[in-house]
């Protein structure tokens, strides 16, 4: 019993993590451009499938560190153009918020179904970051899953270095802050945009290549994903990135443990109704601010 | 647009699809396609209203229309409650829920009623294919297979009689849309645009912006459920797949399509966007790729849809003649 509950709060910390890290790009994009991106999901499974055509398909020398090396600039190229191309043009109009929304939509189906029609509905498995397990006392850890934990709390470490100790980062947080007074003191207000929706491409596409080693690259996941992402982005306040990243533990938490006593089919329902259960007291989120 | 001329174009377009079945002489196929363009038509308005008018950012059209075709299943099936009562029973459940998820969401700011709308959708589908689901008999994945079709004065109206079901479809329609220019010209109507362009200030005037979304939530969620217990009355089964991303992409590129807030242009908006699908259909999984791929064209080039091209259009030539009538005049005066 006792071995039971650490071993489900280990699963939660570890699916918690790489949650957090791609909720705090979601956080980040909303918070700056003030923009929803319907279509971030796909770019979870892009991660995967870039993964997946380095490491399987082409079979490259080197195994993760070509991936990760090859695949942030990837990422950052295509979140830049996408943001340059796609969604900067509507920002001129009023409801541009609303256009948004429906483009990513559009878009996250095209990639999706671009996915299946490139690469076939199967599901496409991920050699293991590294093999093995490691035993302490009762409890037996895969050692892939510590790898995984660490790479995306150091990915989470990472990100708040940029953004609290870089020129980039300052320009990012003064943008999120009053766009227009960062605009007066000569920050490119278009291209620190286009940064932070590339940023968070990253983010997101590196939670794919983390987590589709345990559960496949699958093209039908990015949905899910978007929409887990998205929760906890409300859960824990529209744009706070502190609050994401408790939101993300505490709903990785609440999988691990309604996924293990009532089944994974209740897991959906049990994050809609806690979040649904959390803006009826608190409309903001957790640590948003009003 | 005032209310004449969107009645105009309501007419001319259902008066036009209501005709040309005396041509197509029963023609399944045509008659399938007109028969969805109709149902379509009436959800896709149901939506524009709630999100181009009354300012509600709901992703939870699909959802509605779902709970309201299973409702109606459900109720005939395993309560032998005949259908023309239960499609009705449905659209008045389908408000219920609709007034229940509209109670928290509409208190919130825009992009979260999106999201636990949306967040809604989804988990509609493990719900039904769970054990709850089962317990009100909804079939688990398996769905429910034969819903009796709906009887009217003694006439079956299956999906093999297809010209009676489509004329009781298009009354059905006219009668919803009807209600929605009602709506849309009553002073609801002016109560959202008010909303729309100053919240505060509507509201200092004693414009209660809850009470005008809540009720016309509830009056929306009751079309849309009608219109899901009309169609799982004709087609006969029903499961979970009508909660896939594919029918919530095809329902907003009407929208995106008519144009957002510009009614009756997503009726347009679903004319187009159903006969693409179905002339489509022989692509296989590229349809939902081009579809797809249109939406993200249509909002770039397009924003307001087909309307705006029309209104831009007409603009043009009003500004052309005036133009010269004031050439015109400048010569006669010299």
């Amino acid at each position: 019993m006792f071995i039971e509950i650490i071993e489900i709060i280990i699963s939660g910390l570890l699916n918690g993590s790489v949650y957090a890290l791609m909720a705090i790009g979601l956080a980040l994009v909303y918070g700056v451009t003030k923009a929803f991106n319907f279509a971030y999901g796909s770019f979870y499974t892009m991660g995967g499938y870039f993964a997946w055509i380095l490491l399987v398909s082409l079979g490259v020398k080197g195994g993760y560190y070509v991936v990760f090396l090859t695949a942030i600039p990837f990422l950052f190229v295509v979140g830049y153009f996408l943001e340059k191309i796609l969604i900067s043009p509507l920002r001129k109009r009023d409801d541009w918020q609303m256009k948004a929304m429906m483009l990513t939509l559009g878009l996250s189906l095209f990639l999706d179904i671009g996915y299946i029609a490139a690469f076939g509905p199967n599901l496409k498995s991920l050699p293991d970051i590294v093999e093995g397990t490691l035993a302490l006392g009762p409890f037996v850890f895969m050692k892939q899953d510590i790898v995984i934990f660490i790479l995306s709390i150091t990915g989470l470490l990472c990100f708040a270095w940029l953004l609290n100790n870089t020129r980039v980062g300052m320009a990012v947080q003064a943008v999120a802050q009053n766009p227009v007074g960062a605009q007066i003191v000569g920050i490119p207000k278009e291209r620190v945009f286009a940064a932070t929706f590339a940023i968070s491409t990253i983010l997101v596409g590196v939670g794919g290549i983390l987590l589709s080693q345990k559960n496949f690259v699958n093209p039908q996941a990015s949905t899910g994903i978007m929409i887990k992402a998205w929760v906890i982005t409300a859960f824990g306040g529209m744009g706070s990135i502190k609050g994401s990243l408790y939101a993300a533990l505490i709903i990785g938490m609440l999988e691990a443990f309604v996924g293990y006593y009532l089944g994974m089919i209740h897991i959906e329902i049990a994050v809609l109704t806690l979040l649904l259960i959390t803006l009826a007291f608190r409309p903001q989120g957790l640590m948003g601010r009003e | 647009m005032n209310a004449k001329s969107m009645a105009t174009i309501l007419a001319v377009t259902y008066g036009f699809i209501g005709i040309l079945p005396l041509f197509l002489g029963g023609s399944s196929i045509m008659m399938r396609i007109l028969t969805m363009i109709l149902i379509w038509s009436v959800v896709a308005s149901c939506w524009d209203l709630i999100m181009g008018y009354a300012g509600i950012f709901s992703f939870g059209q699909v959802a509605f229309y779902v709970i309201g075709a299973y409702s109606s299943a459900i109720l005939s099936v395993s309560l032998n409650v005949p259908p023309i009562i239960a499609i009705f029973m449905a659209g008045g459940i389908t408000a219920i829920i609709g007034v229940i998820i509209g109670l928290p969401c509409l208190k919130l700011a825009g992009p979260y009623i999106a999201l636990v709308t949306f967040a809604f959708q989804l988990a509609l589908e493990p719900f039904l294919k769970g054990p709850m689901g089962k317990a009100i008999g909804s079939g688990g994945s398996r769905g429910i297979i034969s819903v009796p079709p709906i009887n009217l004065f003694g006439m079956s109206l299956s999906s093999s009689e297809l010209i009676p079901f489509f004329y009781f479809t298009l009354v059905l329609t006219l009668i919803c849309s009807a209600v929605i220019v009602l709506i849309l010209k009553s002073h609801w109507g002016t109560a959202f645009l008010a909303l729309k362009d100053s919240e505060d200030f509507a509201a200092s005037l004693g414009v209660s912006a809850f009470k005008y979304k809540l009720l016309v939530f509830g009056i929306t969620s009751f079309i849309t459920g009608l219109f899901g217990a009309l169609y799982v009355h004709y087609v006969g089964i029903l499961s979970t797949r009508m909660l896939s991303m594919e029918v919530f992409t095809v329902l907003l590129i009407m929208i995106v399509v008519g144009g957002i807030g510009q009614y009756p242009g997503v009726v347009l908006g679903a004319v187009f966007t159903v006969t693409v699908n179905e002339l489509l259909r022989p692509m296989g999984i590229y349809r939902l790729l081009i579809m797809g791929g249109l939406v993200v064209v249509v909002v770039l080039l397009l924003p307001d849809g087909v309307t705006g091209l029309i209104k831009k259009f007409t603009d043009y030539r009003q500004a052309k003649k005036e133009s010269r009538v004031s050439i015109e005049k400048h010569e006669s005066s010299v």
